[in-house]
């Protein structure tokens, strides 16, 4: 479960991001997180896991307040959070394989466990035989479902998804969207944020509409 | 025990896939480190030097040959007495003669030929080894100047003191330069291992937004940081052997010629564990430094 209560953040040079946004997110819950471009959408997905810190205000996850975890521990917040781009953030370096690997390999899961981990997580996104392409020799749409493989690979209790089809087409959108549901049908919390229309449009979800940084609504 | 050797391996690739950069960064090192370690050798062998002369320092206190058997055991006395003397010999006035007949055995004849021995009894002091003994020296031949029965007192080579002040002060040189070279290493390191950081940006990036312990993440690039540090500094120290091999050959023997007893030595092990210790601590704060500001404040 997710609380936010009185939430103010500003950043340097006086940007009021976000103000005084309180919201709950029930545990494997679906939510899309909506508004125009500049509303706050990803500052919100970054405080949720620490990327950013903020002015005011108190967050629980699960009952813990992250604001009270050092810095040195906030790893272990994070290995509960997965997260998805819009711009993917694959290593262009390594293969899908060895991309997919690397998340595990942060967290130091056992060696032994990585290998057949890494083959479930492509088999879940049916990338199996892309497994030692690059990611810039794969498609848009690929190079999420890589993202997305990544992102869950470590099983984590909650999904945050910032307009992980914001560059797809419609239909490949839809593709994908599909995976956070299937992901969100095994107990995942997902937190997808988006600014289109149309995919509102495709689903039922609780809708949380920011504007300029105020909660406008959340249904 | 895992993360050190994973640590080192990724380490190694790092500096593999950019090496050139390290190579200037330990060529640096290892031309700061041979400076230093030059001065050291220098004063490592003049303080061998002073040592052996040290160690042949004595006190002569020479005796009137007036003097009484009283005056004498209060001097053996005294001297018995004194902790820092290590070992007392009495030449008697025959055995001076004698011994200096036998050196000078060219001019015998002018010698026996004097008809009386003009050389006065002695007693030759030696004195335990300690940081202060030529002052315990100096002191200790004022106290028996001033007594009875003594013609003089003579211990040879009082500028021994002074080459010895000339060497404390060395040694604080030394001691600075060290300093500043731990400090110019420290920010050669930190820049090299920065390079290396932000090569690496987008990985590091990933593995916080992952999860990864910051040990985890910043191992890595101490491993770096302190490798090439010691690279530099084994390098630095197979350099210093070669000039030394090179001083010993060329003036081991006009060396020994002058002093007998003296050899050119290497770097004493206790130094040279002190700057591959030096190098370590330096490339592992200075790859700290770097990896430290990055994740705290570069990486969002
Ligand atoms: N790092 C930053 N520094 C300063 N201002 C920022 C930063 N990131 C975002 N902002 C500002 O905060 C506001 C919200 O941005 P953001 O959360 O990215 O919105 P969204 O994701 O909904 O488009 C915008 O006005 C943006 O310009
Ligand atoms: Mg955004």
């Amino acid at each position: 479960m997710i609380q936010i209560f009185n939430l103010y953040k500003t950043y340097k040079g006086n940007t009021q991001a976000l103000i005084d946004i309180s919201l709950e997110i029930k545990s494997g819950e679906f939510v899309f997180l909506t508004g125009q471009s500049g509303a706050g959408k990803s500052t919100l997905l970054k405080i949720l896991y620490s990327w950013e810190n903020f002015d005011k205000g108190q967050i629980l996850i699960n009952g813990i307040n992250i604001a009270k975890i050092r810095e040195d521990n906030q790893y272990t917040l994070r290995r509960k959070i997965g997260v998805v781009f819009q711009d993917y953030r694959l290593l262009p370096r390594k293969t899908v394989f060895e991309n997919i690997s690397f998340a595990q390999e942060a967290v130091e899961s056992p060696s032994e466990r990585i290998r057949f981990k890494t083959w479930e997580a492509l088999k879940k996104v049916g990338l199996t035989q892309k497994k030692d392409s690059f990611p810039l020799q794969l498609a848009g749409g690929e190079q999420q479902r890589v993202a997305i493989a990544r992102a869950l690979v470590n099983s984590p209790e909650i999904l945050l998804a910032d307009e992980p089809t914001g560059n797809l087409d419609p239909e490949i959108a839809l593709e994908i969207l599909k995976l956070f549901e299937h992901a969100n049908s095994q107990g995942v919390t997902v937190i997808f944020a988006t600014h289109s229309a149309e995919m509102l449009k495709a689903r039922d979800y609780r809708v949380i509409n920011l504007g300029k940084g105020r909660l406008i609504s959340t249904k | 025990m895992k993360l050190l050797t994973r640590a080192f391996r990724i380490a190694f690739s790092n500096i593999k896939s950019s090496i050139d950069v390290c190579a200037v960064s330990v060529i640096t090192i290892m031309v700061a480190f041979s400076i230093l370690e030059l001065f050291l050798l220098v004063f490592a062998n003049l303080n061998s030097l002073v040592e052996t002369w040290n160690k042949q320092v004595q006190l002569i206190v020479y005796l009137d040959d007036s003097v009484s058997k009283k005056d004498q055991s209060t001097l053996e006395n005294l001297i018995a007495n004194n902790k820092n003397v290590q070992a007392t010999s009495f030449v008697s006035k025959g055995q001076a003669w004698t011994d200096f007949k036998k050196t000078f055995s060219d001019k015998a004849a002018i010698l026996n030929s004097l008809g009386f021995n003009p050389l006065p009894a002695s007693l030759r002091l030696q004195f335990s080894y300690s940081s202060d003994r030529l002052k315990a020296i100096q002191k200790f031949a004022k106290t028996l100047e001033a007594q009875n029965g003594v013609e003089s007192v003579e211990y040879g080579k009082s500028w021994i003191l002074k080459f010895e002040t000339f060497l404390a002060f060395l040694r604080l040189f030394l001691l600075a330069v060290g300093g500043l070279l731990i400090v110019g290493l420290i920010l050669i390191i930190s820049n090299t291992i920065k390079l290396s950081i932000y090569s690496r940006k987008e990985e590091i990036q990933l593995m916080a937004l992952l999860g990864a312990r910051p040990n985890f993440i910043k191992w890595p690039f101490l491993m770096e940081g302190m490798l090439q540090a010691l690279v530099g500094a084994l390098l630095s120290l197979g350099v210093i052997k070669i000039v030394y091999l090179y001083m010993k050959v060329q003036f081991q023997d006009s060396m020994a010629s002058l002093f007998r007893g003296i050899y050119i030595q290497f770097i004493p092990d206790s130094f040279a564990i002190y700057i591959l210790a030096g190098s370590l601590f330096s490339g592992w704060l200075g790859s700290y430094i770097s990896i430290n500001r990055f994740l705290k404040s570069e990486l969002k």
